[in-house]
């Protein structure tokens, strides 16, 4: 008897701790690093008195991977364009109810008519778009054209750096010989590299990471990257801020859009829908939109945004959403292997 | 009381060896052995493609230019160990070194590693005071090359290259090197003669600690590194979560493995064999 009193112990704090768990519904949301405002979780907390769980990944790829190797339990995700269509040829997605998101028709018409990764948005709701740019320092570069050509520049030499991602920086060579950026010929994929193999030669090094706070502190005068993270490196540094100019390339390239899904395997699917309907609320989305300065897909939203984004939404015209090339993308990286790994 | 049976000893270190190093070894062996599935994952088919995949020579490049990097750091973080660790030994303040030697483990790794990058920027400390005393006219690149990633290595290894070698020379009893200036060998080829050998273990153990992590280091070079400092780690990490070519990962993973085994057992037989007169 003695021996199995700590057993007892033991089920009666997992029954505790069970029972707690199902007093308070769960959501469990997995998102990229802050992407979502926290004030807007802990208000969707409040109005339906569940709990989010909001964790976090930094490139698509890493969620996939994570999800592929059994990681379970997320409810909704945030996809690129590109990774909704693989996600939702490998079955992962659950497709939307649309009566439980009247929201939908808040949303920009045009901008939905452009999304070809998920026909009639069946597995995704947009929820941010935007496009990579380059941000230059004024103070220490005083005339370029905004352009990927920047880059072709040997008098920055070491003072540049472009992202370290494949589809971003191959997209901005092809485009900038009027190409697709979804392009899966060989020969235009070869003039891609040779564009990139010359840029290589200017900058100090590819990343995706800190060129934010490279760029805040000095270090780098040229770098590509995306807006949002760009200034929010410079908050607070003033007079580095005004010499800051952020352009998107004249010549266009890959532009993203970040949606809203719900995994097939989510245990809340009705919560989830009622955090995607929340999300496109439009007092809730103009929050969203004005904490990142990122262009609203909200049309109805737009009355409740009061400051200016980084950029606006017609600056993405000349853009092209990155597509899921499928086992195309092989070609892309060998070739990206070829220019990280080549001399 | 019973003396315990020897599988009573090794048993619970087999289950955990074999838990996780063994099967974990032989999953990633056996993936690489498979089919890669378009979007990640593999399939359950078999395949050679991976293995095939390896004879590139641009992964040929990149195995070799870890290996340089690695040795490069080992010899250096070696050169500083070797004297700090016999300073500490023959210190009277013993104790307070070897407490400096452990602090910055107090420190998460990553924090450290910003630190450096606060250091050797282009506006960093050092180009900073270097321009003060105007020894330099413009700043010099120290961040985002090679060098970096060699130096922040060095520093992140020296404590474990430190402290072998000070436990082996704190062991060594000093007054055979005075027996060895009694009979007229000079300090330096006392020591060389002396000390060296008996502390052999020591070495081994810090050359080990050092090139064995810098083999397959991925932190310091995706950090610091320049635009050509890509080492293994780093590669596989690519094939992993971007290429979505697990079964190449793999692969790399084994040839990984591979080296580093092969450089342990060249090492150790080289440092086995009989070198001086054996001192009791």
């Amino acid at each position: 008897m003695k021996r199995s009193r700590p057993w007892i112990l033991l089920l009666l704090a997992f029954a505790l701790v069970g029972s707690c768990g199902k007093e308070v519904p769960t959501l469990y949301v997995y998102n990229f690093t802050v992407y979502m405002p926290s004030e807007v979780l802990r208000a969707f907390e409040k109005k339906y008195g569940v709990r989010v769980v909001y964790e976090e990944y930094t490139t698509n790829e890493e969620m996939l991977t994570k999800l592929q190797s059994g990681a379970a339990g997320y409810d909704v995700v945030f996809p690129s364009g590109d990774h909704v269509s693989i996600m939702a040829k490998l079955g992962l997605l659950e497709p939307l109810d649309k009566t439980q998101l009247g929201n939908f028709s808040n949303l920009d018409a045009g901008v939905l008519s452009r999304i070809r990764f998920d026909p009639g948005n069946r597995y995704s709701m947009p929820y941010l778009m935007g496009a990579a740019g380059i941000a230059v320092n004024k103070a220490k570069v005083k005339a370029f054209e905004p352009s990927f050509t920047v880059f072709d520049r040997a008098d920055l030499k070491g003072r540049m750096t472009l992202l370290d991602d494949m589809r971003e920086i191959l997209g901005a060579a092809l485009r900038l010989k009027g190409h697709s950026v979804n392009t899966t010929n060989e020969a235009e994929l070869l003039a891609a590299k040779k564009t990139v193999m010359g840029w290589k030669k200017n900058i100090q090094r590819f990343d995706a990471e800190s060129f934010g706070k490279a760029f805040a502190a000095g270090e780098f005068w040229v770098v590509s990257g995306y807006a949002e993270n760009v200034w929010k490196a410079l908050e607070g540094n003033e007079p580095m801020k005004s010499n800051t100019v952020f352009f998107l390339p004249r010549e266009g390239g890959s532009m993203y859009m970040d949606n809203m899904v719900i995994l097939k395997s989510s245990r809340h699917k009705e919560l989830a829908h009622r955090f995607l309907q929340f999300v496109h609320e439009p007092e809730v989305y103009a929050r969203i939109a004005m904490h990142f300065q990122l262009p609203s897909v909200n049309r109805a939203a737009d009355r409740f945004i009061t400051n200016t984004p980084h950029y606006r939404l017609s600056d993405l015209d000349r853009f092209e959403f990155k597509e899921d090339l499928g086992p195309a993308v092989e070609r892309y990286n060998r070739i990206w292997q070829e220019i990280r790994v080549e001399n | 009381m019973k003396r315990l049976s020897t599988p009573a000893y090794l048993g619970p270190f087999s289950v955990w060896i074999l838990l996780f190093f063994i099967l974990p070894l032989l999953i990633i062996a056996g993936t690489s052995f498979l089919e890669k599935g378009v979007y990640g994952g593999v399939t359950g088919r078999l395949s050679l493609t991976a293995w095939r995949d390896l004879w590139n020579p641009a992964f040929l490049r990149v195995a070799l230019s870890t290996l340089v990097l690695a040795c490069a750091t080992t010899v250096l973080t070696f050169g500083l160990a070797l004297p700090t660790a016999y300073a500490i030994a023959r210190s009277r303040y013993k104790n307070l070194l070897l407490f400096l030697v452990i602090v910055p483990f107090w420190t998460n790794f990553l924090i450290r590693i910003y630190a450096w990058i606060a250091i050797l920027g282009n506006n960093g400390y050092l180009n900073q005071a270097l321009l003060y005393f105007g020894w330099i006219a413009e700043p010099v690149q120290f961040l985002y090359t090679g060098t970096s990633v060699a130096a922040v290595m060095t520093y992140t290894f020296l404590p474990y290259a430190i402290l072998p070698l000070y436990a082996s020379i704190e062991r060594f009893d000093f007054s055979l090197i005075e027996a060895a200036q009694d009979l007229g060998a000079g300090a330096l080829r006392a020591h060389r003669l002396v000390l060296l050998p008996n502390i052999r273990a020591g070495i081994t153990a810090s050359l080990l600690f050092t090139l064995i992590p810098a083999l397959g280091q991925y932190a310091v070079p995706q950090l610091i590194g320049g635009r050509n400092s890509f080492m293994l780690g780093n590669l596989i990490a690519r094939e992993l979560t971007v290429s979505r070519n697990w079964p190449l990962a793999a692969s790399l993973s084994v040839l990984l493995t591979l080296l580093t085994t092969l450089g342990i057992v060249l090492f150790l037989r080289f440092s086995n064999g009989p070198k001086t007169l054996p001192v009791k």
